[in-house]
């Protein structure tokens, strides 16, 4: 077994994870499978493309690597705004459409229903407005460093990898350890009951939306950053993210995490023995045996 | 010039009604046993497939090519898409909704991803072509041919819509009506409710995959980029538009939607220079994706009725983090 | 003078369809310190009532007050800063969070500064929550999670405390303790009302009891007159003949 396979797995499991804990999040507290998600990692992707760009184009300085990445200032200040703007875009999105629909008791499958389309409506609007030729943050090249065993990964992929289990572990210490936290978690279990202790419910609502596609946006970097930016990026990635979602538990972070580490390694495990052309089966498969085994996931719970 | 429009219309027809069937088939799964089908591209994409392997000729291309007739292909096409269907539902159909959802869009992806890399099976991202069509051999009066072509389908159409009328006045409509209604009083009747929707979802399967041999079959040539979960949408889109539920309703909104699709193409196509024909045709999904949002913000009443019937008994089912149906959450959010 | 009410309902009308009200223009009113039991045979509306004081059901008609301070637009997570703090029937306590985060989400709405003392006082008063913070409140049993439910809604220190039939399925041993509690709690200056189905267990700690039949108020006294009322044990025993003839 190739070692290398191993990192470019475990590389790949931490974009799908931090994806994953977006979606678990949305999903646990607002209750529906939002297919919309992989277009606010595209959008959050392309959010940072036009910042950064922007930036360098206005001072030239911030374009240059900051050694030994391959990226210079922009792509870090321009991966802020973008987790912004993304916020912004969800807010949106929600007061347009998700909000009406929950106003009028929807079910479950308009809300979803209405995700597909507004995933539809996202992502053509991005291949509209860049086109659909793959772009990148930067043509400098990267020289994988060795780390032993056969195993080598640029410092890109090295701190792509540190900041996004970063990223989730402030999201769990966050839903452990904070009052807003707290109100999200009673908000996932029982809306009413939360309003009843004081939990303004809307205003958790709000907040959900804008941490989830904050997520977003970080895992669209990431992706953008180390693989390409296309338009179809998000759909590509939807599938594992649900797989993920499901596999780790529904409204369990460190769940979605493992689970999106586990997916990823699976996948790679699958293109060194079957081909690459195969990836997109193995979240497929393991979506179905969590489905049949075990429905709650790893750590979520039965009922 | 008027003969170009009657021959244009016909077939403008042709594919409107080749969606209807995909409709009505999607209607059963829908309609009859509430099941949310996110990946009705894939079961097209089955039946399309198999009609072309059983009826083109043979070839080193791919594997198949028996040069059978057009109507065995369709019949083995909705027995192909029915069968695998069934082994689906068998898997998933006891899911919860939304859980059905993603599985059955993981399904689709899974189809077009066999379709793209079983090669020798499928021709892989060329698909297959020459495959034969309806009355071939008058291909060269384009006017005799598209007129022959849409008598076809409107045949199939109508034979169709026909046979499921009765079907859903048949005691086995009749029973699967009150799985609908009341799940518990169904089983407490003895009933076996998942063999009565597994076979519902079936049916509308195979239906779906007689659809995609019809497109295949009148179009020439199938690729697996003709299945991508747009497909799905235009399907949703067109049961939701005309649909309230019922089939006369899915036959309409394919027009209707199959209307708007190919006039909004011809319009962005006409605006629009030639280099920038892609791109346009990404703002065309953009309008049509914001509008089937307003649809469903918009809804009509009679549609609004039909879902409540079903949701209800979908809401019923346990409910886990997760679970509960949004009511509960607009309460909270709304007092 | 009587004092000013510290809750009251003036026509009140209620229910959770427009068209369908369920609680038909209910005069009502808590005096400080006061335990107020609301008796009723099923589907009387009283459950609805409370709910829609505390803001779960929609208010047709009517006004809710929370002393001079009219509540009746106050959405429920705001009621609760006004001092009125509601214990469900069901559901009352989040089974996935522990105990502790029950306590501590409770008093994320006081100043920084109270938290974990008011918690404190508050696990002081039930040591049995104490000993078992960091259990999961779903792993409680029935008695348990009532206290916890009452628990959580004393931190906020409430001038009203509801509670919708804190009996339901328990043992006539832990009702005993529960209700023992609520003597304690009132006697801390706490407003009650307890919505209740367990008429003997209800008049023995509460002062006064009004009697809600099909949504309207019927009946009112105190306590010690209202053990004695025939009317009542008519009520009571009709209420159950009416729901041993319905089917389950």
């Amino acid at each position: 077994m190739n070692p290398q396979a191993l990192m470019d797995g475990l590389i790949a499991g931490a974009t799908i994870g931090l994806g994953a804990v977006g979606i678990t999040l949305t999903y646990s507290i607002l209750r529906f499978a939002n297919f919309a998600h992989g277009e606010f990692i595209a959008w959050g992707a392309y959010f940072a493309l036009a910042a950064a760009g922007l930036l360098g184009a206005t001072f030239g300085a911030l374009s240059a690597p900051i050694a030994p990445f391959s990226f210079g200032w922009a792509l870090p200040l321009a991966a802020v705004a973008a987790v912004a703007l993304n916020g912004a875009l969800a807010l949106v999105v929600d007061a347009l459409l998700f909000k009406r629909l929950r106003a009028r008791n929807s079910t479950v499958i308009i809300m979803v229903m209405a995700s597909f389309g507004a995933a539809l409506t996202l992502r053509n609007l991005l291949e509209f407005t860049f086109t659909g030729k793959p772009q990148y943050y930067t043509s400098a090249l990267q020289i994988a460093v060795r780390l032993g065993g056969g195993i080598r990964a640029t410092p890109d992929q090295l701190l792509s990898l540190v900041v996004a289990l970063l990223v989730v572990l402030a999201v769990h210490l966050l839903l452990t350890r904070t009052a807003i936290g707290r109100a999200m978690r009673a908000v996932s279990e029982n809306p009413q009951l939360a309003g009843l202790a004081g939990v303004n419910v809307r205003q958790v609502i709000r907040i959900v939306w804008v941490l989830g596609a904050g997520l977003a946006a970080v895992a669209g970097v990431i992706a953008g950053l180390l693989i390409q930016i296309r338009p179809e990026m998000g759909l590509d990635l939807l599938l594992p993210l649900f797989a993920a979602a499901i596999l780790g538990g529904i409204g369990s972070v460190p769940g979605a995490m493992i689970a999106g580490l586990i997916i990823g390694l699976s996948e790679a495990l699958a293109v060194a023995a079957v081909g690459a052309q195969w990836r997109a089966a193995v979240s497929f498969v393991i979506l179905v045996a969590v489905l049949l085994i075990r429905p709650q996931g790893l750590f979520g719970r039965a009922e | 010039m008027s003969l170009e429009l009657l021959s244009y219309a016909a077939f403008f027809l042709t594919m409107a009604l080749s969606f209807a069937i995909i409709c009505l088939g999607l209607n059963v799964q829908w309609g009859q046993t509430g099941v949310f089908n996110v990946g009705v591209s894939g079961f097209v994409a089955i039946g399309a497939y198999v009609s072309a392997l059983v009826t083109t000729p043979q070839t080193t291309d791919h594997f198949g090519g028996f040069g059978l007739p057009i109507a065995v292909g369709w019949i083995a096409a909705a027995l192909g898409s029915g069968v695998v269907s069934f082994l689906i539902g068998a898997v998933t159909i006891r899911l919860r909704a939304d859980y059905l959802a993603i599985a059955t869009f993981g399904v689709a992806v899974a189809v077009q991803l066999c379709a793209l890399n079983l090669e020798p099976l499928t021709g892989g991202p060329f698909g297959i072509s020459f495959i034969p069509r309806p009355f071939g051999d008058l291909a060269g009066s384009p006017l005799t041919f598209s007129l022959l072509n849409l008598a076809v389908l409107v045949v199939l159409v109508g034979g169709l819509y026909f046979i499921l009328q009765r079907l859903a006045r048949s005691p086995w409509g009749r029973v699967l009506r009150a799985i609908r209604e009341d799940e518990t009083a169904a089983l407490a009747l003895g009933k076996n409710v998942t063999m009565f929707r597994l076979q519902a979802f079936a049916l509308g399967g195979g239906i779906m995959g007689l659809a995609g041999a019809v497109q295949g079959h009148f179009i020439g040539f199938i690729a697996p980029d003709n299945y991508q979960p747009i497909l799905t949408f235009q399907v949703w889109a067109m049961l939701i538009v005309g649909g309230s539920g019922n089939n006369r309703g899915a036959i309409l909104g394919a027009i209707v939607v199959w209307g708007i699709w190919a006039a909004s193409a011809a319009a962005i196509g006409g605006l629009v220079p030639a280099g920038e024909q892609a791109r346009a045709a990404t703002l065309q999904i953009v309008v049509i994706g914001v509008a089937l949002c307003l649809i469903l913000l918009l809804r009509p009443r009679g549609i609004l009725g039909e879902l409540r019937v079903v949701s209800r008994h979908l809401d019923a089912r346990p409910p886990r983090a997760g679970g509960v149906p949004t009511g509960k959450l607009r309460d909270a959010e709304n007092s | 003078m009587t004092p000013a009410p510290v809750l009251q309902t003036r026509g009140l009308v209620a229910g959770y369809e427009r068209d369908l009200p369920i609680v038909h223009g209910i005069d009502f009113a808590l005096g400080a310190g006061e335990l107020v039991a609301i008796l009723g045979p099923n589907g009387a509306g009283k459950s609805t009532f409370v709910k829609a004081i505390a803001g779960l059901v929609p208010i047709h008609a009517g006004t809710v007050s929370l002393g001079d301070v009219d509540a009746t637009e106050v959405p429920p997570h705001e009621k609760v800063r006004h001092g009125l703090a509601f214990v469900p029937q069901t559901e009352n306590v989040f089974a996935t969070l522990s105990i502790a985060d029950n306590m501590r989400l409770a008093a994320d709405i006081l100043p920084a500064g109270e938290r974990d003392p008011r918690i404190h006082r508050i696990y002081g008063l039930f040591p049995d929550l104490a000993d078992r913070s960091s259990r999961r409140a779903g792993a409680l049993s029935g008695g348990q999670r009532q206290m916890l439910a009452i628990a959580r809604a004393l931190i906020v220190e409430p001038s009203v405390l509801i509670l919708d039939e804190p009996s339901a399925g328990l043992s006539p041993k832990i009702v005993g303790e529960v209700f023992e509690r609520l003597r304690g709690i009132k006697r801390s200056g706490v407003s009650i009302i307890l919505v209740e189905q367990n008429v003997k267990a209800a008049l023995a700690v509460a002062d006064r009891a009004v009697i809600l039949v099909e949504g309207k108020l019927r009946h009112e006294g105190t306590a010690a007159g209202l053990a004695d009322d025939p009317l009542v044990a008519e009520l009571y025993l009709g209420a159950r003949r009416v729901h041993q003839a319905t089917p389950a």
